[in-house]
């Protein structure tokens, strides 16, 4: 769906469009948002393993969170992108219960406001994370898309990859070092 | 101050979305309490947006746009009724506020001085959750591990072979571990998580000693 040779919004871009759905209820805005996030979400599904029909589902289903949920977006707390991966982590641990007869689990009443913390994650840091990523080494970087990537315990990953628990937690914490320093955070 | 907190990989699999409910509930409990933690995976999280992003998109079908279209206006579903908790008798504020759509029931007695209420997730109903309460300067009898015990201190203290841990504190053990917490002056109150569905293994090996 990304074909037609307009370059992918920018963060910014991103978090002024959930923007405008939260206070408008923007219809072109979410027809923006869906061409750009909806690809990505159904990808992100197919490589945790669920199969085509039911990631395109999914990703319906978690644009349509995006629609309802949009006033709860604080672009000061997350980038838009990491607002997304949230809502599709979840929604894909809902859909796991679901075809075990199982609800959701209801979703926790948000903070009242972003802490100091968390406010050092605003949307220009994508950016410098972005770069560390790409900088990772190739083994750190596979392990970090495996978390991501599968719904299996480390210990899975960790005999996917033939290597010893030990070496996937030091990987880990590895790649964590660097993913905090390039975000200026003490080690 | 927080002095134990979950491991690296168990934070990134929480953010992952990959650690079991149990264990993940737990994480949670901490998190509400931990700005560290929560910054960590506020980070990770926006780890997992940075992998979103480079997804390669993959279409979806053409009627896809449309379909969620027509589907934007629908109500979203009703919040499941609430679960039925038990009165613990413990302040205000003791419990987490994950716990809220958890079933809690009353305290059962496990040993003198020590008793526990069983969590169940709607969600997750095989998953081996517990409040555990120990009596001030008691003793929870030595025990092993049938698999990963996550937990965390919500009151008071305790202390085993290796460590002392106070309320704040997120304890992850392995199945290897085998230890005789020891509850501090004020007693001790935990949320604990444990591998191996139904069964309470070392629960049931406790009143069976005691018994
Ligand atoms: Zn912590």
């Amino acid at each position: 769906m990304n074909q037609a040779g307009s370059p992918a919004p920018d963060a910014a871009t991103l978090a002024a469009l959930i923007r405008r759905v939260a206070t408008a209820r923007d219809k072109q805005a979410f027809a923006a948002l869906f061409k750009h996030f909806a690809p990505r979400v159904k990808s992100f599904l197919r490589r945790a393993g669920m199969e085509s029909g039911a990631a395109e589902e999914v990703a319906q289903e978690v644009m349509i969170l995006l629609w309802r949920k949009a006033e709860h977006f604080d672009p000061s707390r997350a980038g838009a992108a990491t607002w997304v991966f949230a809502i599709a982590r979840n929604a894909r641990i809902d859909h796991a219960r679901r075809a075990k007869g199982l609800p959701p689990q209801p979703e926790p009443e948000p903070e009242a406001a972003p802490s100091a913390e968390t406010l050092t994650l605003a949307a220009e840091q994508a950016a410098r994370l972005r770069g560390a990523i790409a900088e990772l080494g190739p083994e750190q970087k596979q392990i970090v898309q495996l978390f991501f990537f599968s719904d299996t315990p480390h210990a899975a990953i960790a005999s996917a990859l033939d290597l010893p628990l030990g070496t996937v937690k030091s990987r880990i914490r590895l790649a964590m070092a660097k993913l905090r320093s390039s975000l200026g955070e003490v080690p | 101050m927080i002095l134990h907190h979950p491991s690296p990989e168990t934070l990134l699999a929480y953010a992952a979305g990959s650690l079991p409910a149990g264990q993940s509930l737990v994480v949670a409990a901490h998190a509400e309490g931990c700005p560290h933690c929560r910054a960590e995976i506020a980070r990770l999280e926006a780890v997992g947006g940075e992998m979103l992003e480079d997804m390669p998109p993959e279409s979806l079908a053409l009627d896809a746009f449309t379909d969620t279209l027509a589907r934007l206006d629908q109500p979203a579903p009703r919040s499941p009724a609430l679960p039925r908790q038990a009165d613990l008798r413990l302040p205000a504020g003791t419990l987490p506020r994950i716990l809220a759509s958890a079933e809690i029931s009353r305290w059962l007695w496990v040993a003198p001085g020590v008793r526990y209420s069983r969590v169940r997730l709607p969600w997750a109903p095989k998953d081996n959750v517990m409040l555990l309460r120990v009596a001030a300067n008691k003793r929870v009898l030595a025990h092993s591990h049938g698999g990963a015990e996550f937990t965390q201190v919500l009151h008071g203290d305790f202390h085993d072979e290796t460590d002392r841990y106070a309320a704040g504190d997120l304890i992850e053990e392995d199945e290897h571990t085998n230890h005789q917490p020891h509850a501090g002056n004020q007693g001790c109150l935990c949320l604990a998580s444990l591998d191996g569905g139904l069964r309470l293994p070392w629960l049931t090996r406790l009143i069976r000693r005691s018994a």
